[in-house]
């Protein structure tokens, strides 16, 4: 076990421009850390450089307060877990599992004690003789998760373990892998995810990354917390928009009052609106973004205050709760989160409840305003 | 036969059957020929397939003993052809090794390495192995003579000197292995370097156990080549004595004489380390071998 840190790190494959720029995090012992962001952003690649895979451009890496950028991976005692699995394909499973132990120079018996007992674990015992082809993707993936497990090493890292898997598959397997750090691992994990629902479930600390032309501007890290805590008081637009599902729905408004403890907008269809943020340096006339989660939506009356109405586009009735899909400002929908027993229909003007205590408030340039209300 | 067959394309598969037995037959014909006239008396190329008379003299002589012919006089091996087998096989031997470790290594580089200038060397490969080494023997014959003066092992008439030669021919070699390293996934080792391999051993233990169909292939092929070259030996080579097969067989035909039997039994007698050879190795010729590595 030990602490992870990264030092304004970068990394720059063709010396012109940061695919990772200026990521700083401070990781414990033991804690679960999930890097999350669009495909592309970098991700992988900042795991890779904590893996050894790749050299890091410049910035610091810290395993265990120890400066690890010029050591090669079989000496930062970290594992890895690939997406692709990269099981050896000519070795059985035992062998694949028993590999690095081998390498170790550990003795035959200490390796196969090691590797039933994990292969107990992971309820794989049955294949240890197979050969990778003769298993099924998920039971691959069980095997390339034991193989890190066996070597008990200081660092786990995943990249997209879950990707390749199907949905059902995805949702099981994730439950183990959380079972598995809080029972038995306890070590460090790096856990890399372009899906959202996995970052919120697994993570003790989500790193969210910035991706395109904000990578270079404000730094790939785009906001670090828990869970939770991205959730509630995203900093910026994108992280708001990222985390959720459905995602948050943002209404273009001007600012029409300032108190200390709220702000009042109209929205562009002249909709009065307020959110319950601290004000800071906003001005009346400042033109924001007015952001509100679908499942904080409720049905209101038209005319009452903190009431919006838009056009119902299409309804989706799920059982247990109903999406109505409204008319947004740009092409995207408007989705509030309704009771199942709703009776909307498409074609009808909805009128909509925004709890100020529950709106968020995004300046110009993207930046959220601090909430008062949670 | 997993797949149901129309009923036309049965008569296809007939057909198909026919041409193929055909086929086959021309191909072997050649060789029952030789078999037939290694197995009769005098030394004659033409006659029926089936042997009027049946003689084994010729294989006597391949094999190197003597033998008495019908007037009662002793007849000896012209040439010591078991010694000419042996020098095949022990030249084929040092330069399908040499080749194989040259060009497994050189391979890892231009398909695991970044460095200047990889493509140029690549294409340079290519295109030096496209010229014919026959344009090449006299500057062959000329190197090696030198090369005697200073170390009398590596002059004209060693077979050490014809094993290197022949190793010059690993370019190609060196792209088919390449081709297979491009195939593996890099990230298996990775996944041993992370696992704690250095890089030498992600290379033996991970990328050349998959392999090992792509290195057999290699091993007979520069073998195979080895055993039947002509030019190159017919030119460093001189002393009867050291003489491989495929030189040595060539004094079977004199201008005057052909000894058409004698020829005959030497040749099948040289295609026994061939079919040897491919007989030992080919269980490992299993393809297939990275299926299931990664996601399919
Ligand atoms: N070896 C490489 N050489 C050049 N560019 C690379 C290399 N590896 C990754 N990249 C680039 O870096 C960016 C981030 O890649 P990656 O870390 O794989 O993203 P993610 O895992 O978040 O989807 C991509 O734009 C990719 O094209
Ligand atoms: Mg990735």
């Amino acid at each position: 076990m030990a602490s992870v840190s990264l030092i304004n790190v970068c990394k720059s494959f063709d010396n012109v421009s940061n695919t990772v720029n200026n990521v700083s995090l401070e990781i414990a012992d033991g804690e679960f850390c999930v890097f999350v962001g669009p495909s592309g952003c970098g991700k992988s690649t900042l795991l890779r450089m904590i893996a050894g895979l790749e050299t890091i451009t410049t910035g610091e890496l810290r395993i265990g307060g120890k400066r690890v950028n010029d050591l090669a991976p079989s000496e930062r005692d970290v594992a890895m877990v690939f997406q692709n699995y990269a099981l050896y394909p000519h070795l059985s499973v035992a062998k694949n599992m028993g590999f690095g132990l081998r390498l170790a120079g550990v003795a035959k018996e200490e390796i196969s004690k090691r590797v039933n007992g994990i292969a107990g674990m992971l309820q794989i015992e049955r294949l240890l003789e197979r050969k990778p082809k003769a298993l099924s993707g998920g039971q691959r993936q069980r095997v390339a998760i034991g193989r890190a497990l066996v070597r008990e090493p200081e660092v786990f890292l995943f990249d997209e373990p879950l990707s390749n898997l199907d949905a059902a598959l995805r949702t099981q397997t994730r439950v183990e892998i959380a079972k598995l750090h809080r029972e038995y691992a306890r070590a460090s994990t790096i856990y890399v995810t372009h899906d959202q629902v996995e970052a919120m479930t697994l993570a003790d600390k989500i790193v969210l990354l910035h991706s395109g032309a904000e990578v270079e501007t404000f730094g790939s890290v785009a906001q670090i917390g828990a869970p939770i805590e991205l959730y509630e008081r995203p900093n910026s637009l994108f992280v708001a928009g990222f985390l959720g599902s459905p995602k948050m729905n943002f209404l273009a408004a001007t600012v029409t009052a300032i108190a200390p403890d709220h702000v009042d907008v109209r929205t562009t269809d002249g909709h009065a609106l307020t959110a319950l943020v601290a004000p800071d340096a906003l001005k009346v006339g400042d033109r924001v973004q007015f952001g509100i989660r679908p499942e904080h939506i409720e049905a209101g009356t038209a005319g009452a205050a903190h009431v919006f109405t838009r056009e119902v586009q299409w309804v989706e009735r799920l059982g247990e709760s109903t999406y109505a899909y409204l008319r947004g400002d740009t092409h995207a929908p408007l989705i509030a989160r309704l009771s199942a027993s709703s009776q909307v229909q498409t074609g009808e003007q909805l009128a909509l409840y925004a709890p100020p205590a529950k709106a968020h408030l995004f300046d110009s340039n993207g930046r959220a305003l601090e909430r008062l209300a949670v | 036969m997993p797949v149901v067959l129309k009923k036309s394309s049965r008569w296809r598969v007939l057909a198909a059957h026919i041409g193929l037995i055909i086929f086959i037959g021309l191909t072997l014909f050649p060789f029952l020929m030789i078999i037939s006239i290694s197995l009769r008396p005098g030394n004659f190329a033409g006659g029926s397939l089936i042997p009027h008379s049946f003689s084994l003299e010729h294989w006597k002589l391949a094999l190197g003993m003597s033998y008495a012919d019908t007037d009662g006089n002793m007849v000896h091996p012209p040439f010591p052809v078991l010694l000419w087998i042996w020098n095949s096989i022990k030249v084929s031997l040092i330069s399908a090794t040499v080749s194989l470790v040259l060009s497994i290594t050189s391979a890892y580089a231009f398909a695991r390495m970044r460095f200047r200038g990889k493509g140029t060397l690549l294409n340079g490969l290519l295109l030096l192995q496209m010229f014919p080494s026959v344009l090449a023997l006299v500057a062959i014959y000329a190197l090696f003579d030198r090369i005697g003066d200073y170390v009398p092992w590596l002059g004209v008439d060693s077979h050490w000197s014809l094993a290197l030669a022949y190793t010059g021919g690993v370019a190609q070699h060196i792209w088919l292995i390449k081709g297979y390293f491009d195939s593996v996934p890099y990230e298996l080792e990775e996944a041993a370097r992370v696992d704690g391999a250095t890089p030498f051993q992600a290379f033996v233990y991970v990328l050349l156990p998959m392999a090992l169909p792509i290195l057999v292939v290699v091993f007979v092929l520069a073998f195979l080549g080895g055993m039947i070259e002509y030019p190159v030996a017919s030119v460093l080579l001189h002393d009867e004595q050291k003489l491989t097969l495929a030189i040595g067989s060539r004094l079977f035909l004199f201008n005057q004489r052909y000894l058409w039997g004698d020829f005959a039994a030497t040749a099948i007698l040289a295609g026994i380390p061939l079919t040897l050879i491919f007989m030992i190795t080919q269980r490992w010729l299993v393809s297939g071998l990275t299926a299931g590595s990664v996601k399919g």
